[in-house]
């Protein structure tokens, strides 16, 4: 060790200069299982440079090599790899290190000297560039730290003035795309963060630069750059095998401060792997369930509300897909295969403007791109699931594929449920494929499509069926390294249907389904430095079955009952500016506007004005022709945020954004249930308007490894769709008879802390917020409450969250969940009575009361077979217990008559500590 | 997880509440029976609170007002009425702190004749259905309510009876008390429609579903199904009533909500009142059941609790065999049959040195749960 330090001082004092300025000549060797002394004098006598190394270190190396003209950098190469050995050259003192374990860092960045124990420089598996090409090849494949990449178009003289690279950021063994890896200059507070297909565009003074670049679960790496003129570079990125410094949630340690968006989370893949699950199926919806300002609808659902949203004004993206039931198992279990998924990414008040249509927040699922190196794939064995994907390459480095399915043999859970599910049968399967293809350097197309579906039967002889289907095809082009676009096409749909011949005369089957086609097309253009201009158009075609009731076996009476299919069409267009006005303050404003176009062939009642819609005031009805514009709602969307630094480590942020969702979710249940129906907004069903203002403080502390930060909002909701006391939602050929529109406000504060690096990490979130609902108009037949402002279902005013890893060896983890929040409001009864033979309730005003706070800790342990990088299967076991102190958590409480006598109940669906296991094997 | 759902006591729900409850139809060719109670609070003992001295008429939208007269226990009830189908009618009742209440004026909706009462036997019990249809497409929506009458037996035939708590005497065959017929009056609520289908048909709609081997089925059962036409705001009504108090708690279930019928306090219409009145004539069916209709049904099911004992005029126990001897005298007919704690079932060795089995009252009486002659349209 303190050779190593003497040594990296002398070469602090030596005259640096990069290898790649004093060529070396080609030389040949010929080794046969040659001892290091021999290997040594050969090199020393064709090269002048003088070899230091500790022989016993060494005396366990033979090489056997045979090159021709290759440089003394290919040749070291060459003999180490595979090996834990390194070497190091100094070309200005004609110096040769050799070193085992650790390596010598030779070039050391002005204010940058903290080497890293276990920073390997050189990767053994990588190949050095042969930089002598590098100039004539249409990107730089950069990979090594101390290399200097030489980019653009070389001069003698470097003129003064910025120039802009662009690239890729890479996984260097997969070759999979790296999403939100920031890239920062050295020194600078310039950066940028890699776009979701890792595509990143940096502006930079010309020269000598520095580049420092972080992503989630990746080593942190930096890049030498001389700067000529614009060029391309990709970066390729290590994995982080260990895991034991660098567990993060947020993308980049920098961003939490930096970015200018505002109430964003992303999450990644081995983040969610490490918070204990239910059954240890890894559930990507339920990790989100512990950001801060995300509360769960109750515990059977991976339903979620975002800041006081609904369940349905959540926009849930798959690979840019909606999916309508990210739900598996009546909603245990969300429907993400997490061994496909990269990461999850939440949006709650900076929504970008390409994204619209629902109120309340965008999450956005990323799949990962298939391994375009080798083949490699996984395996897994949980309590309800079994797993399998598959990836690699079709055409090496170009095209690749990757392939997941999960199939469930969860009935024997259903015996575990209340006595009234004893009888019942479920099963489930997802499949996803996705192609991604690189045709040319500008050029890469995608292609991903996924396919779900649920089968299950309740006690009863009714079988529930619902299904996901998504395909769309992205074509990304590169214009030039500072302009490129994306067109997406694709078709997403959600159906189900529920059959019963459980009595002939009335044996049924209903159906439903909604299916839109879509397409958009986005382009980002950065202007310069300071300016990132994003623009786009997209329109979407819904189609949408709302019932279709047939009979449904022999001898059924069942009249057919169709409510008339819907069509509408959706556009919008978008611009948007993000503008770094100082190195402090930075904008990003942008406007979408959307159309909404309500389309025939339908007939629609026309209701006497000021009075409720009841079937008594209908005055008469108009048909539409196929095609016809019914109605056209059209909305101003703003999406704005700021960002200013306070100082390096704190700064402020402020955000608003106007929000338009013309499609409703018709459910009597407060989670999304297999049976609700989706309705298009209308000449009767208003579209659902709200706009939302929030403010942010964020700190970071102790080299960014510490990150705090409070968020405040209010929020503004109009025509949100509640209901009227008997209503009737399935086959209801007038719905606008039996819902109410009603306004609603949220507000909230939201205080976070998290912990990135260390032995011990994770989160802790607190949130206090509200959610209040009103009906108002006399005119619309029922007033709730009697007009006054109501808690939402979801109103949950306190909600707390920890979530923490602590990491004893490279091999040995535990994890603890612990989460706590306000019951949710229930109607409860307040008063009995006998009538009918029974004893029964009068029901409160709506929400007047709570059903008792929630509280639940998880704690896994997660044992890796072993840490070694190299070997052909990775096991993996997880155990542990989810709800370890068996709180009986209330999803419900209810009043049951039996034997003509009230009582009150309380619904729990995990009311036990419920202990897990779950084995994946890895090749 | 059986313990998902479990009981609870919340104390939240201690607010005092005194709400109008009203219940009953309007029947256009006979006499009509209104009740009328007030809600108690939740977690209080008595279950309802009848309510006295309230005058209440039925009035027709064209005029004619009929009075109704308590009869007690909060029931008012009107002459035999002869109504006409084309008015439509309502209740008018003023309480007696004062408050007037009024329900929507409602049309009169008649019942269709039931086709068929009839029973299925299933693994799990014994499944009452009703069949009714309606050739005029009409009536749609139904209600049905139901009386169930069966026999029960007592663990023990009693032979004796005490008399005046002094002596016994051979129980004459009119006071026995070891078969009654018992009577059960509807506890759910039973709805049905055809409204989805193409004609007013309902066929085996279940009615009552009794659990396999229940007493019900030991001898004779019969029940009579008396059913309501509905009009398609009441059957709304009844759903929610149903729903709100007989079906609430499974995962998917909807959330209960406030309900509202068709009565309302005119002198505060903030008030909250209870109840949905109906109008219309009602039919009936009765079928009866014999225990050798059920293949497999038991045919008795012993009560543990009950034993016969030997009850002697005078038990003398030794309790020390002497000298000197020690001994205790009982009088086991005098202190427990005379007395009433238990009742003789037969005798026991010879007058007067003997004495007789005896039993608790609830092994040997069914008037305690019954009554010991067939009521009228027992067959």
């Amino acid at each position: 060790m303190k050779i190593f330090y003497t040594l990296i001082i002398m070469l602090l004092s030596a005259s640096l200069v990069t290898a790649q300025n004093s060529p070396v000549k080609p030389i040949s060797v010929n080794f046969q299982q040659a001892g290091t002394e021999q290997f040594v004098k050969d090199l020393e006598l064709k090269t002048g440079y003088h070899f230091y190394y500790n022989s016993t270190q060494f005396d366990s190396l033979k090489v056997t090599l045979q090159l021709s003209d290759k440089t003394l950098n290919e040749i070291l190469n060459a003999a180490f790899r595979n090996t834990g050995y390194h070497y190091t050259i100094v070309p200005a003192k004609l110096w040769v290190f050799l070193t085992s374990d650790k390596e010598i860092h030779p070039l050391v960045a002005a204010g940058y000297f903290t080497p890293k124990p276990g920073q390997v420089t050189i990767n053994n598996t990588a190949p050095v560039t042969d930089l002598t090409a590098t100039v004539n090849k249409p990107a730089i494949e950069s990979t090594i730290e101390n290399k200097l990449y030489e980019i653009g178009i070389k001069t003698n003289e470097v003129k003064p003035g910025n120039a802009t690279i662009s690239g890729y950021v890479k996984e260097i063994k997969s070759g999979d795309v790296i999403a939100g890896a920031s890239i920062f200059v050295a020194n600078t507070k310039t950066g940028v963060v890699s776009d979701k297909f890792g595509y990143y565009t940096l502006s930079l003074p010309r020269g000598r630069q520095q580049l420092i670049v972080r992503a989630i679960g990746m080593k942190d790496t930096r890049r030498q750059l001389m700067l000529y003129t614009d060029g391309e570079l990709n970066i390729e990125l290590q994995d982080q095998v260990t895991r034991l410094k660098e567990v993060k949630i947020s993308a980049d340690k920098v961003a939490n401060v930096r970015g200018v968006e505002l109430s964003v989370n992303r999450l990644d893949i081995k983040n969610i792997k490490q918070v204990p699950q239910i059954f240890g199926e890894t559930d990507v919806l339920r990790v989100v369930l512990t950001l801060p300002g995300v509360q769960s609808v109750g515990e059977a659902t991976t339903g979620f509300n975002v800041r006081g949203g609904a369940a349905d004004q959540n926009l849930i993206l798959l690979n840019d897909a909606t999916i309508y039931n990210p739900a598996h198992f009546f909603g245990f279990f969300s429907a993400f295969n997490p061994d496909i998924v990269k990461d999850v990414e939440l949006y709650k008040n900076s929504i970008p403007e390409k994204f619209g249509g629902r109120l309340s927040s965008v999450l956005e699922v990323t799949d990962r791109e298939g391994n375009k190196k080798s083949f490699a794939g996984s395996a897994g064995i949980g309590l309800l699931t079994s797993r399998l994907n598959v990836e690699g390459p079709i055409i090496k480095d170009k095209t690749s594929f990757i392939f997941g399915a999960r199939t469930s043999y969860s009935d024997w859970l259903l015996s575990l449920l209340p006595a009234e599910y004893k009888h019942s049968h479920a099963s489930f399967y997802d499949l996803n494929l996705d192609i991604s293809h690189q045709i040319n350097k500008n050029n890469n197309i995608y292609i991903t499509s996924y396919l779900s579906n649920d089968n299950f039967r309740l006690n009863s002889d009714t079988t529930y069926n619902y299904s996901n289907q998504n395909a769309n095809i992205k074509w990304k082009h590169n214009f030039n390294n500072k302009f490129f676009g994306v067109l997406t096409a694709g078709y997403d749909g959600y159906k189900y249907d529920i059959s019963s011949i459980q009595n002939p005369v009335d044996g049924y089957k209903l159906k439903f389904n909604i299916n839109q086609t879509n397409f958009k097309a986005d382009f980002t253009y950065y202007l310069n430095g300071n300016n990132t201009i994003d623009f786009g158009i997209s329109s979407i075609f819904y189609q949408l079955n709302p019932g279709d009731e047939e009979p449904y076996g022999n001898g059924s009476l069942v009249v057919p009952d169709v409510v008339p299919a819907e069509h509408a069409l959706e556009s919008a267009v978008y611009l948007g500016d993000k503008y770094d006005m100082t190195d402090d303050l930075t904008i990003s404003a942008g406007m979408r506007f959307s159309v909404y176009n309500y389309l025939g062939q339908q007939t629609i009642d026309n209701y006497a004005p000021n009075l409720p819609r009841s079937p008594n005031n209908v005055v008469d009805s108009t048909t539409y022709g196929k095609g016809k514009i019914i109605n056209t709602y059209s909305h101003p969307e703003i999406r704005i945020s700021a960002r200013y630094n306070l100082s390096d480590d704190l700064s402020i942020k402020a955000g608003y954004n106007t929000l338009a969702q013309y499609i409703h979710l018709l459910s009597n249940t407060t989670a999304i249930s297999p049976i609700d129906v989706y309705k298009l907004s209308d000449p009767n069903i208003k579209p659902q308007y709200g706009d939302q203002i929030s403010l942010g403080l964020y700190k970071n502390a102790k080299a960014n490894t510490i990150e705090a930060s409070v968020e405040v909002y209010y929020k503004r909701i109009n025509n949100y769709l509640d209901y009227k006391s008997s209503a009737s939602l399935l086959l209801n050929q007038h719905i606008e008879q039996d819902v109410l529109n009603t306004q609603g406000k949220a507000y909230g504060i939201e205080f976070s802390l998290r912990k990135t690096a260390g032995k011990l990490n994770g989160w802790v979130n607190y949130t206090y917020s509200r959610t209040f609902l009103r009906q108002n108009d006399p005119n619309a037949g029922e007033l709730i409450n009697g007009g006054a402002y109501y808690p939402a279902n979801y109103d949950k005013p306190n909600a707390f969250n920890f979530t923490g890893n602590y990491r004893f060896t490279h091999r040995y983890s535990v994890s603890l969940d612990v989460t706590y929040s306000t019951g949710r409001p229930i109607t409860l009864p307040i008063a009995k009575y006998y009538a009918y033979g029974s004893e029964r309730v009068f029901y409160s005003d709506r929400n007047a009361y709570r059903i008792p706070d929630y509280f639940r800790s998880d704690f896994s342990l997660n044992i890796d077979g072993n840490a070694k990088v190299n070997q052909r299967f990775h096991n993996s076991w997880s155990v542990g217990v989810y709800n370890l102190t068996g709180r009986q958590n209330a999803y419900s409480t209810f009043f049951q008559e039996q034997g003509g006598a009230i009582n009150e109940y309380q619904l729990s669906i995990f009311a036990r500590p419920i202990p897990f296991i779950n084995y994946n094997i890895r090749f | 997880m059986t313990d998902c759902k479990k009981q609870i006591r919340s104390s939240v729900i201690s607010a005092p509440n005194n709400y109008l409850v009203v219940t009953g139809n309007i029947t256009p060719n006979d006499t009509t029976t209104i009740s009328l109670s007030r809600t108690v609070n939740i977690s209080g003992q008595v279950n309802s609170k009848p309510e006295f001295n309230a005058s209440v008429t039925i009035e027709g939208s064209q005029g004619g007002s009929y009075p109704l007269t308590a009869t007690g226990n909060g029931n008012y009830i009107s002459a035999p009425l002869n109504l006409s189908a084309a008015q439509s009618y309502r209740l008018k009742i003023t309480t007696s702190d004062g408050k007037q209440y009024v329900s929507d004026f409602v049309s009169v909706k008649n019942s269709p004749p039931i086709d068929m009462v009839n029973y299925t036997l299933k693994n799990s019990g014994l499944q009452i259905n009703v069949s009714t249809h309606d050739p005029a497409n009409k009536t749609q929506y139904y209600r049905w309510d139901y009386n169930e009458t069966y026999i029960i037996h007592s663990m023990y035939y009693s032979h004796y009876m005490a008399v005046n708590h002094d002596t016994t005497a051979i129980r004459p065959a009119d006071q026995q008390i070891y078969e009654c017929w018992v009577t059960d009056t509807a506890s759910t609520i039973v709805l049905g429609s055809s409204a989805k289908l193409s004609q007013d048909i309902i066929s085996d709609q279940a009615v009552i579903a009794i659990p396999f081997n229940a007493e019900k089925g030991f001898i004779r059962y019969s029940i009579l199904v008396k059913q309501y036409a509905l009009t398609a705001d009441a059957y709304n009504y009844f759903t929610l009533l149903k729903k709100n108090t007989e079906q609430l708690g499974g995962i998917f279930d909807a959330q209960p909500s406030a309900l509202r019928g068709n009565i309302h306090c005119t002198s505060n219409p903030a008030e909250p009142v209870i109840g949905y009145i109906t109008a219309g004539t009602t039919t009936q069916k009765r079928i009866f059941i014999d225990h050798n209709d059920l293949p497999g049904w038991a045919i008795s099911k012993p009560d543990t609790a009950c034993s016969a004992d030997t009850l002697l005029y005078i038990r003398i126990t030794v309790t020390k065999v002497g000298p000197p001897l020690i001994s205790t005298a009982a009088r086991e007919v005098y202190d427990q049959i005379y007395g009433g704690i238990k009742i003789p079932i037969d005798i026991v060795g010879l007058y007067p040195t003997g004495g007789f089995t005896g039993a608790f009252p609830q092994c040997v009486d069914c008037t305690l749960r019954g009554v010991n002659k067939p009521p009228a349209f027992w067959k």
